[in-house]
C-alpha cells in the first residue's frame, strides 16, 4: 500500500500529543488516550482510499496565473484545493466538476455553455498532464487505487449541471469520451433534463423531463454516473425509477439533521439503499446546521447602523472606515461555525437510516463547501478523526471514505457493460 | 476535535474571520457579448441582491434602494454605478466601456434573489481586445470569485475574477 505524505503526519500527531497535554476528551476509552486515538486515526486515514466526489476547482483553474502544483493559503485566497494540499489532507482522489451557470435555454446559449463546459475540462486534463508527476487523470474506479500505488493523486470528472447537453444527446457521449464519469442533472435553476430544488419558479417537468429520461438512459449505457444532487425531490425519485444502475448524490446531506430543500429525506435515504447507490456528504455549513442566532452581534450592528449618516452622503474615507467598523464587529461576535461534529452527525443519521454502504464524502470545496475543521483539503483527515472518536472502525471508515462511491462507479459500469452488449446482440 | 482545532488555530491556521455572508456562494456571474454583424457590446452582471445591498447601504435586507420595484430612488442607479465603477471596468481595445444601465431585473427569492444589471454600448470598430476587471464584493469577501463569461463572435472564453487577480485581458 501507498504511504501518504509521511512528513506531515508527525505534524499532527505533534498536535494530538498537545491536546493530550490540554485535557482529555470525556468520550476516549480508557484504554486510549487522545494522542493514541489521534494517531490511530491518523494511520487508517493513510491505509484507506479517500475519494471526495465534488469539488468546483476548475473554477480555480480558469483563474489567470493559478497553479494547482502550487499551495495557496485558504485564508488569503479563499482557494481550498491544490495537489500539495491534497497531499497534506491524505486525499488521495477527487471529482473535479466542470460547472456552468445556467442561462439562456435556447440554441445560443446551448452552443455557448457546451464551448465553456469544454474549455473547464480541457483545463482539467491540461492540469493533470502538466503534473503528471503528482497527479493522474483517472477514468475507471481502479484507477485511484493505481495511481495511489504510483504515489499520485487521482483526478476523476464530473459535470455540475446537465445544462451544457443543450438538447443534443450526442454530447453525452462526447463528454464520456472526454473523461466525464458523472454529470449533476441540473444546478440551481431548471433546466432542459430537470427541475432544480432550488428554483424560485417552482417546478417545470414535475421531475426529470422526457428529454432528461433519455440522457438518464444514455449515462447508462456509457457508464456515467447519474447525480441527483440540486434535483428537486422528483428529480431524485425519478432518476431512482429511471436508472438501471445506482444513482450517486454527489454533494447532499441529511434533511432530517438539517432541514434544507438540497439535503435529503429520510425516505430518500432508505431508496438510495434499496437502489445501491450512495449520499456524499458536503462541508457546506447551512446543510450541515441550522445557523444559530447571533444576538449580541445583531444588536451591536443594528446600533452602528443607526448612528451612520445616509450612505449616498459618506466619502470614499468615511466608507472605508464603516466598513472596518462592521468587520470588526463580525470578529468581536462570529457566528458559531458549522464544525466536523456536525458532519459526522449526518454520517450517523445516514448510516442509521441507510446503512453503512449508502455513505460517502463530496466536500463541495470551491463551490462553498469548507467548515471549521475542514476547511480545505489539507484538513480532510479531521472526518477520519471524528469517525474514529465515534467508534467507526476501519472497516467503515473505507466503505465513508471511498469504498462506496468505488462501489457505485463499479456497478454502474458494469451495467453500461450489459446495456452496450444487449444492444450488440 | 475541538481541542486539535485551537491548536490549530493557535498555530495560525485558524479559519478567517469574514463579514457574514447571506448565501452559500461568494459567487458573481459577468456575461460579456460582442456581434461584430451588430456592433453592440452587451454587459450583463448577475449579482447577489444582499451583497449589493451589503456593499452600498452596508445592509444586506435594506429596503433603501428598492432595486426594479415602483419605489426605487432615483440615486439607486447612481449608486449602484458608483460602486461597480470602483470595482469593475470593460476595456475594449485598451479603451473603458462607459458604463450605462439599459435594464435590471431581480430573480430568484430570499437570500439567492439576484439582481441583473444589464449595459449596452456601441462598438463599431473591430473587437480585438477584452479587459475585464471584476472586483465586485471583495471588498466585503477575501474569498469572492467573480466569473466572467466573454462571448464575441462566435468564441466563447471564461475567466475567474478575484481579489488575488481581479482584472485579465483575452484577445480575440
Amino acid at each position: 500500500m501507498f504511504q501518504k505524505s509521511r512528513h506531515i503526519y508527525p505534524f499532527f500527531f505533534l498536535l494530538a500529543l498537545l491536546i493530550g497535554g490540554c485535557t482529555a476528551e470525556s468520550n476516549t476509552s480508557e484504554e486510549e488516550t487522545e494522542e493514541e486515538m489521534t494517531q490511530r486515526a491518523l494511520e487508517i486515514h493513510d491505509r484507506v482510499l479517500t475519494v471526495d466526489t465534488h469539488a468546483d476547482t476548475p473554477l480555480r483553474m480558469i483563474q489567470p496565473g493559478f497553479d494547482m502544483a502550487e499551495r495557496h493559503d485558504p485564508n488569503e485566497t479563499g482557494s481550498k484545493v491544490d495537489y500539495p494540499r491534497m497531499k497534506e489532507g491524505g486525499l488521495d482522489a477527487i471529482f473535479f466538476a466542470a460547472f456552468v451557470a445556467q442561462d439562456i435555454r435556447d440554441d445560443d446559449g446551448n452552443t455557448r455553455a457546451k464551448a465553456l463546459c469544454l474549455q473547464m475540462i480541457d483545463s482539467i486534463v491540461a492540469s493533470t498532464s502538466k503534473n503528471s508527476d503528482i497527479v493522474g487523470l483517472a477514468l475507471n474506479p481502479d484507477d485511484a487505487y493505481a495511481l495511489e500505488k504510483d504515489g499520485k493523486r487521482a483526478i476523476y470528472i464530473g459535470i455540475e449541471n446537465g445544462y451544457p447537453i443543450g438538447n443534443d444527446i450526442s454530447n453525452v457521449e462526447l463528454y464520456f469520451e472526454k473523461g466525464v464519469r458523472y454529470i449533476t442533472l441540473v444546478h440551481s435553476s431548471n433546466n432542459d433534463l430537470a427541475d432544480s430544488a432550488t428554483d424560485s419558479d417552482g417546478p417545470e417537468h414535475g421531475g426529470i423531463s422526457e428529454f432528461g429520461a433519455d440522457v438518464v438512459k444514455e449515462m447508462n449505457r456509457l457508464g456515467i454516473m447519474v447525480d441527483v444532487s440540486h434535483g428537486n425531490d422528483s428529480v431524485f425519485y425519478d432518476a431512482i425509477a429511471l436508472s438501471k444502475a445506482p444513482i450517486i448524490a454527489s454533494h447532499s446531506n441529511a434533511r432530517a439533521v438539517t432541514e434544507h430543500d438540497r439535503n435529503m429525506t429520510d425516505e430518500m435515504l432508505k431508496l438510495m439503499a434499496e437502489n445501491g447507490g450512495v449520499v456524499q456528504l458536503t462541508m457546506l455549513a447551512t446543510y450541515l446546521r441550522d445557523a444559530p442566532p447571533n444576538p449580541a452581534r445583531d444588536s451591536a450592528v443594528a446600533e452602528l447602523r443607526a448612528n451612520m449618516k445616509p450612505a449616498s452622503e459618506m466619502t470614499d474615507e468615511e466608507r472605508t472606515a464603516l466598513r472596518q467598523a462592521f468587520r470588526e464587529l463580525s470578529e468581536k461576535y462570529p457566528d458559531p461555525p458549522a464544525t466536523v461534529k456536525h458532519v459526522v452527525d449526518h454520517i450517523d443519521h445516514i448510516v442509521k437510516v441507510a446503512g453503512i454502504d449508502h455513505v460517502g464524502i463530496g466536500c463541495d470545496f470551491d463551490g462553498g463547501g469548507g467548515i471549521q475543521g475542514v476547511f480545505d483539503a489539507s484538513e480532510v483527515m479531521n472526518i477520519t478523526i471524528e469517525l474514529v472518536r465515534r467508534g467507526y472502525t476501519e472497516e467503515q471508515i473505507q466503505k465513508i471514505w471511498g469504498g462506496n462511491i468505488i462501489r457505485v462507479f463499479k456497478d454502474v459500469q458494469a451495467v453500461a457493460e450489459k446495456l452496450q452488449s444487449e444492444g450488440l446482440s | 476535535m475541538y481541542k486539535l482545532l485551537c491548536v490549530l488555530i493557535l498555530l495560525g491556521q485558524s479559519v478567517p474571520t469574514v463579514t457574514t455572508s447571506y448565501h452559500p456562494l461568494r459567487l458573481s456571474l459577468c456575461e460579456i457579448e460582442y456581434t461584430s454583424g451588430k456592433q453592440l457590446l452587451s454587459i450583463n452582471l448577475k449579482l447577489f441582491l444582499t451583497d449589493v445591498n451589503e456593499a452600498i447601504v452596508f445592509d444586506p435586507y435594506s429596503k433603501e434602494l428598492a432595486f426594479c420595484q415602483p419605489n426605487e430612488p432615483a440615486k439607486a442607479n447612481q449608486m449602484l454605478l458608483e460602486y461597480l465603477n470602483r470595482f469593475f471596468y470593460v476595456k475594449v481595445n485598451g479603451k473603458v466601456v462607459d458604463l450605462k444601465i439599459k435594464h435590471k431585473k431581480l430573480s430568484g427569492e430570499g437570500d439567492n434573489t439576484a439582481l441583473w444589471v444589464y449595459f449596452e454600448a456601441q462598438q463599431p470598430r473591430p473587437l480585438t481586445s477584452l479587459e475585464i476587471k471584476n472586483a465586485v464584493f471583495t471588498d466585503l469577501f477575501f474569498d469572492q470569485n467573480n466569473i466572467v463569461y466573454a462571448h464575441v463572435n462566435g468564441k466563447s472564453k471564461s475567466l475567474m475574477l478575484n481579489k488575488k487577480t481581479p482584472a485579465h485581458q483575452l484577445t480575440f
